[in-house]
């Protein structure tokens, strides 16, 4: 058999499922959001969801909030991280332990994570009825409003408690072979502690930190349940804007929804380009 | 201009039971380059970082023309440290590197360029400023390091294994190169290596560390003719070691005696002598000359390798291979050993 | 001085550290006393009683939510089977092969694992739609193929990376046929890769939403969906008792595979997806 077959035979069955339910997943909703659908009739594509998408007050305010709560939220979930990982690094009382939550950590799903927040964060919740205790609030309505909240905090929080250990772990290991030599030489040839850190040590790290980033924001980009569970009705985030419409009784919305899911998935594209530049010159050293 | 002078220097690392160095003490007079020689895992690099400041000794002080850096951060120690893997930043470019002791310093730009740009001519490198290190060779990167680690004028300069990762026609010139700027610039300089070779072609003195002790700290050409026990004399390659007694100017061995010069060691002992000081089939009146039974004989290239028997005694000599040929394991031969290059060691 | 000065670092260290590990266990507190709580009123700081009635219904037979565990379970177990059959052969070609197109082919299998899975499946959707697989458990368990089966072929393509072929060559020039080769030689070799893979894929799977609420249509009720539901309807004591049920795999996962699960593997991005 030649090398050439068996490369091909062995790809087959993955790159079937992929180019199938992936790709052909992607280039569906592309078509029914040009309203093209030759098996349905539908023979004629035009721009007509886009320009309802783009002269809809909520798909801005949606776009904008899911911006804010992906970009806020990788952010501060990787400047957080990296702190982690840095403390990681050093040996202290306690570091098993947190070294054992952040993996426990990175194998509860989201949703578990956004019930709990719920469970902190409601005006109801472990954290107002502290207020209470501490007769800071005399009765719920009084706490801030940290879920279903026009800010998104709630939904913030809980990714940044997901993605803590996330890019944490990608950071540490990144850290831990990189080694402290480099950061040895700095401070021998005068860097200070702070110097070493900001011109040695995230330059290096940067690329792992970026590609993790990335990762991060395509996610709390489109996940869908979190801000279901944890958002506010009005404006909703895109996801749950787009599952919405799709859903919508009114089966002339579904063309709507597909241009939406290809807004994101175009979002997630460039997300892929700037991950491949960084973590090929990673390999690439 | 810093003369260092190393005191008990003691270093156990955490839940290790035995010290990795222990109390290591040397005087390093200013401008000399001294190499801390020993197997690896003797403490030599232990010892490095921690006069560098990369690392907290146990017990003991670092002094620097008296005064003790110990408790300095180690960007104000004036020590920069060369690592064996040269560690260039790799996102930087070979000037960058270069400057960036200079620019830690908050140094004018301008002025950086200028002296990255002197530097680059000094280690003979002026057209690579732009590259970037992965583009760079070995020895290139090795003298990046040098330029990097010099720019910044460090009263003492550490280097790790410097010669080590260098093919052996690169070895030559990168000594030369090192030498030549290390007496320019007058820094005190010490260097760890693990290769004897290494420390006797490129170091003023040596120190030998053997399991964490200093074993002897001497001029090269002490380890080879006056090394101070056979652990020493075995790792400047000594073969030959005989027991038995000196009284006077006799040496007492096993089949024999043997003349020696004045002021050795006296008392039971060994005494040694190199492979390469052994004079074969030499004037039979000579003093020391002995008959020898060949026990094996091994071909070098350049040289030959004699296994001898004199008496009970196994003897290694070195020859020229023309001067043994025709001789086969089992022949007689006569050798001297004369009585200059006869040691005692301390027992 | 630098003694004082470290004695500050490390009780900072030490500070920081319990800081980090009070906020890591944080959420998972409430939803753990809820289980356990009847009736938990504001602004009570801990419940006036205690009941096993939430556990009682998460594990009666009547329920559903053991069925449901049920159901996740076969559904997971049937896509990490799948992306396995499918992923290691790819994985082989990737990691011990050099090819045209391979940049493409990388590139494809790298997609899923960034493009958020609403981005594709209600496209998917409207075809399985068509082919009858909506509403279906086969079809929730091939429409999670999207997220674990790049996961399976990046860590095989790291294991064939590091392979050597000749052992194969070996073994058939002492008598191996090719399957008893595969069976003695390359299978014990990929192992470890495989076991990684698949507890990835399994907690990929074990976690998806969107995916199984669109193509399952309500008909396939996972953990996680029946989790959201109640979540929403406010039985917090029933949605405290699932939550602790639906994160054990998990943790069991966890505990048989710590040392695995380093951040080095590539795929380590298998975790943003849970």
């Amino acid at each position: 058999m030649s090398d050439r077959l068996k490369i091909t035979l062995l790809l087959l069955p993955a790159m079937l499922i992929i180019v199938l339910l992936f790709f052909g997943g992607l280039a569906i909703g592309l078509m029914r959001s040009f309203n093209y659908m030759p098996v349905i009739g539908l023979t004629e594509p035009d721009l007509s969801a886009y320009f309802l998408v783009f002269t809809d007050r909520e798909f801005y305010l949606s776009f904008l909030l899911t911006f804010h709560i992906a970009f806020t939220s990788t952010v501060i979930s990787s400047i957080l991280a990296i702190g982690a990982a840095l403390l990681l690094r050093r040996n202290f009382v306690g570091r098993s332990i947190v070294n054992f939550l952040f993996q426990l950590n990175l194998t509860v799903p989201h949703l578990v994570g956004a019930i709990g927040m719920l469970y902190l964060f409601s005006q109801s919740g472990s954290f107002a009825r502290l207020a209470a205790e501490w007769n800071l609030i005399a009765k719920p309505s009084q706490f801030p409003a940290l879920v279903f909240d026009p800010y998104a905090i709630g939904i913030i929080l809980q990714y940044i408690w997901k993605e803590i250990p996330f890019i944490g772990v990608i950071v540490l290991a990144n850290m831990q072979s990189i080694g402290e030599d480099y950061e040895s030489v700095a401070r021998s040839l005068g860097a200070s502690r702070w110097q070493t850190f900001r011109h040695v040590l995230l330059p290096l790290i940067f690329p792992g930190v970026l590609s993790a980033s990335v990762m991060v924001f395509a996610f709390t980009f489109g996940a869908y349940e979190i801000p279901a569970l944890l958002g506010a009705n009005y404006p909703a985030a895109l996801p749950v804007l787009a599952y919405r419409k799709y859903t919508d009784v009114d089966l002339a919305a579904r063309p709507e929804a597909m241009a939406m899911a290809i807004i994101i998935a175009i979002l997630s594209a460039v997300m892929i380009y700037i991950y491949i530049r960084y973590s090929r010159r990673r390999i690439r050293g | 201009m810093t003369h260092v002078s190393i005191k008990e220097l003691t270093k156990v690392y955490p839940g290790a039971s035995e010290p990795s160095l222990d109390r290591l003490s040397l005087e390093i007079p200013t401008g000399e380059l001294t190499a801390l020689l020993g197997p690896s895992g003797c403490g030599k690099t232990t010892t490095m970082k921690m006069i560098a400041g990369l690392l907290d000794p146990t017990s003991g002080d670092v002094t620097f023309d008296g005064r003790s850096i110990l408790k300095d951060k180690p960007e104000n120690r004036g020590v920069v440290m060369v690592f064996q893997n040269y560690l260039l930043f790799p996102y930087m470019s070979v000037a960058d590197n270069i400057g960036f002791g200079l620019k830690m310093r908050k140094m004018d730009p301008a002025e950086i360029k200028r002296r990255v740009g002197e530097m680059l001519e000094l280690v003979k490198l002026p057209d690579l400023g732009k590259r970037k290190p992965s583009a760079l060779s070995g020895g290139q990167q090795q003298r990046v390091a040098l330029a990097r680690a010099l720019i910044v004028q460090p009263n003492v300069l550490l280097l790790d294994e410097p010669l080590s990762n260098l093919d052996a026609h690169l070895r030559f010139e990168m000594r030369d190169l090192i030498r030549s700027l290390q007496q320019e610039m007058g820094i005190t300089t010490i260097f760890v290596t693990h290769d004897q070779e290494e420390a006797v072609v490129l170091a003023d003195r040596v120190a030998l560390i053997l399991d964490g002790c200093m074993k002897q700290y001497d001029n090269a050409e002490a380890f080879y003719k006056r090394p101070v026990d056979e652990a020493t004399a075995r790792f400047f390659g000594g073969q030959n070691f005989m027991s038995g007694t000196t009284r006077g100017t006799v040496f007492e061995a096993s089949f024999g005696q043997l003349q020696l010069v004045e002021g050795l060691n006296q008392g039971s002992g060994v005494l040694t002598f190199r492979p390469e000081n052994v004079l074969l089939n030499g004037d039979p009146s000579a003093p020391n000359t002995l008959e020898a039974n060949i026990a094996d004989k091994i071909y070098l290239g350049t040289q030959t390798r004699l296994k001898l028997r004199i008496g009970q005694e196994n003897v290694d000599i070195i020859t020229n291979p023309s001067d043994v040929e025709g001789l086969s394991p089992g022949d007689l031969i006569r050798v001297t050993l004369p009585p200059q290059t006869l040691w005692m060691l301390t027992s | 001085m630098s003694t004082r000065k470290s004695l500050i670092t490390s009780n900072l260290r030490v500070l920081t550290g319990l800081v980090l590990i009070t906020w890591l266990i944080l959420p998972l507190i409430p939803l753990a006393i809820w289980s356990f709580a009847r009736g938990w009123f504001f602004p009570d700081l801990l419940p006036k009683t205690w009941s096993l009635n939430a556990w009682n219904y998460a594990l009666s037979d009547t329920a559903g939510v053991l069925d449901s565990l049920w159901l996740t379970i076969g559904i997971s177990l049937a896509a990490t089977v799948l992306s396995i059959l499918v992923g290691v052969p790819a994985g082989r070609a990737l990691g011990m092969y050099k090819f045209k197109g391979k940049e493409i082919v990388e590139l494809m299998i790298l997609a899923p694992t960034i493009v958020p899975g609403i981005a594709v499946v209600l496209g998917i959707h409207s075809v399985f739609i068509f082919v009858g697989l909506n509403n279906t458990v086969p079809g929730v368990i091939l429409v999670h193929l999207v997220p674990t089966l790049p996961y399976m072929v990046l860590v095989m393509s790291g294991i064939f990376a590091n392979y050597d072929a000749s052992f194969e060559a070996q073994a058939r020039s002492l008598g191996a046929s090719a399957l008893k080769t595969f069976w003695y030689v390359t299978l014990p070799a990929i192992m470890p890769g495989i076991i990684v893979g698949g507890l990835f894929a399994f907690l990929v799977s074990w976690s998806q939403y969107i995916l199984t609420l669109l193509i399952g249509g309500g008909r396939v009720v996972t953990l996680p969906l029946l989790l959201f539901n109640f979540a929403t309807s406010g039985r917090n004591d029933i949605t405290g008792a699932i939550g602790m049920i639906y994160i054990l795999p998990g943790i069991i996962i966890l505990l048989l595979t710590a040392r695995h699960l380093s951040g080095r593997s590539g795929a380590v991005g298998g975790f943003g997806q849970i």
